[in-house]
């Protein structure tokens, strides 16, 4: 993303998420943004096949076992 | 030096025995813990909370029980009238749990103990209070804005390292003997390294998390910090197990892996024989500073270590790490975010606010590069037993620093403290952080000593052989 596109995306998904960004807090928020898209260009370049899963796994729920 | 005083400086087994023995009581153990936290915290800042009255009634009934006499004593509390406080985000009935936020002050006190705490206080051990950490846990350095920072007891200009500063630094300081932490990215291994402290960050899912504040639930772990390996292990082995189900009402960590405990105490003694034990390179070494890089060379020559080894993927685990624990922790305050953004943490509320905002496919790609990574690295532990690696890229910084210089790069100081932490606890290993002192001329930098998942004992092992050779210790800072 350039600087400009990734101001674009902060506004978009913030309206999308309801979260109000006061003035002071959008510039620090650009930058782990940015820093955080600059790690995301990292796992992206690992090559995965359809078949590499995710790392987290689910366990099902039985009855008795609703408690957290 | 007073007796009591003495015995402070001697350890939580070495506390232990002296109780069962009749030497000292845990009430006389609880007073001295609780007047050295009176006398020193002014300025380590490490409490947040000096539960007294609760110590001094549990000691009490420790007493109690000691003088009743019966065989067993030492199986059922192998950690007798030993002095402990745990990171403030564990709960303890009757106090708010904080986690280190000003947000939680709102919260209601919590009605149960953390089932950590029970089982510490089930073995014999006496909780003192509760400690300063990281806002949330998220961060490297415990400069809380709301509570203050905590102070190296080593250097107090200089930080205690985080996420569990308070609970390194009250080792350190002698102030318990045992603390509780957590570490989702290096909050256990950083300030240990940072304060010259024994920490133990156990492989993901062995330890129940019940009853403490969530930062990255599927990263998150739990630990101890002690001034031996041999305390580590006790207090580890007093923590292991699979939780009690208690019905529709009893809480349950789903990401404890509930396996029966494996006690490792009796393994120490063990050694080094046959450990298969290489030196991490690469990554490790790149992000290092010099006497990072002489504390981990000054372990491989006590163990004879020569061969050097690099994890493949190594970066791109540390980028995952990064992306899972920003999403995953913006979207776990987002409501706060929405509602009270300026009342967090300002060192931390726009890293949350962004990780709030990340593309999910981000955060997917990011788990599928973890489980990737976890599995190249299991071929580099059919190899190895043990790997070493620094926990920290430097000594202690001094508070407040902004900027440090890693090989010619300038990298901002509070995120880089974990950087070479991350890449081990995004796959969930066994980790032992050792205290050297001999690589700088005043402060200590710790060595990771690292195993395949389910092997603390290995970790412990290596860290004892290490201890008994000298190489590593933890001195009570100077008051």
């Amino acid at each position: 993303m350039t600087p400009a596109q990734m101001e674009d995306y902060v506004d978009a998904a913030a309206a999308a998420l309801e979260l109000p960004l006061e003035a002071a807090h959008r510039p620090g928020v650009l930058q782990y943004l940015a820093l955080a898209a600059g790690f995301a260009d990292i796992v992206n370049a690992v090559p995965l096949s359809p078949h590499d899963d995710c790392a987290q796994g689910f366990l099902p729920v039985g009855p008795g076992e609703e408690a957290r | 030096m007073t007796s009591i005083a003495g015995l402070l400086g001697r350890g939580a087994g070495a506390m232990a025995d002296a109780v069962r023995k009749r030497e000292v009581s845990a009430t006389e153990l609880a007073r001295a813990s609780i007047e050295r936290i009176a006398a020193t915290d002014a300025r380590i800042n490490a409490f947040t909370a000096v539960t007294a009255e609760r110590a001094l009634k549990h000691a009490a009934a420790i007493d109690e029980r000691i003088a009743a006499g019966g065989s067993g004593l030492s199986a059922d509390l192998p950690l007798a009238g030993v002095p402990f406080a745990v990171k403030n985000l564990f709960d303890v009935a009757g106090l708010t749990t904080l986690a280190g936020s000003k947000i939680e002050r709102d919260s209601a006190p919590a009605s149960a103990d953390a089932v950590l705490l029970q089982r510490l206080e089930a073995a014999g051990a006496v909780l003192v209070g509760a400690l300063n950490m990281d806002e949330y846990a998220y961060g490297f350095t415990t400069e809380n804005s709301h509570q203050g920072p905590v102070c190296n007891p080593h250097d107090q200009r200089r930080i205690a390292g985080g996420s569990s500063g308070g609970s390194a630094a009250a080792v350190a300081a002698g102030q318990v003997a045992l603390s509780l932490g957590s570490d989702t990215n290096g909050s256990i291994r950083v300030p240990a390294s940072l304060c010259g402290v024994f920490g133990l960050k156990p492989t993901f899912g062995r330890l129940p998390r019940t009853g403490t504040f969530p930062f990255v639930s599927s990263l998150d772990h739990l630990g101890p910090f002690a001034r031996s390996s041999r305390d580590l292990a006790l207090a580890y082995d007093a923590m292991q197990g699979p939780e009690a189900r208690a019905g529709t009402t009893g809480e349950h960590d789903p990401g404890c892996a509930q396996r029966a405990a494996q006690p490792v105490i009796g393994l120490l003694p063990r050694g080094l024989d046959g450990l298969r034990i290489g030196v991490l390179g690469g990554y490790f070494s790149d992000n290092a500073q010099p006497e990072a890089l002489a504390a981990v060379d000054r372990v491989a020559r006590s163990l004879n270590v020569t061969e050097s080894v690099e994890l493949p993927w190594v970066e791109a685990g540390r980028a995952a790490a990064f992306l899972i624990t920003n999403a995953e922790g913006g979207a776990r305050h987002l409501e706060n975010l929405r509602r009270r953004a300026a009342d967090f943490e300002p060192l931390s509320r726009d890293r949350f606010l962004a990780g709030a905002l990340l593309p999910a496919a981000w955060i997917t790609q990011a788990q599928r590069v973890r489980r990737l990574y976890a599995q190249q690295v299991a071929r580099v532990l059919g190899d190895f037993d043990v790997l070493l690696a620094p926990a920290t890229p430097c000594t202690a910084p001094q508070i407040g620093t902004e900027w440090l210089e890693i090989n010619g790069r300038r990298l901002p100081a509070r995120a880089s403290m974990g950087l070479l932490t991350q890449p081990i606890s995004c796959i969930g290993l066994p980790v032992c952080t050792v205290p050297v002192w001999q690589a700088h001329p005043t402060m200590p930098v710790g060595v990771q000593v690292i195993a395949a998942p389910w092997r603390e004992d290995l970790v412990l092992r290596v860290a004892a052989a290490l201890e008994s050779a000298g190489v590593v210790s933890a001195p009570i800072a100077a008051p």
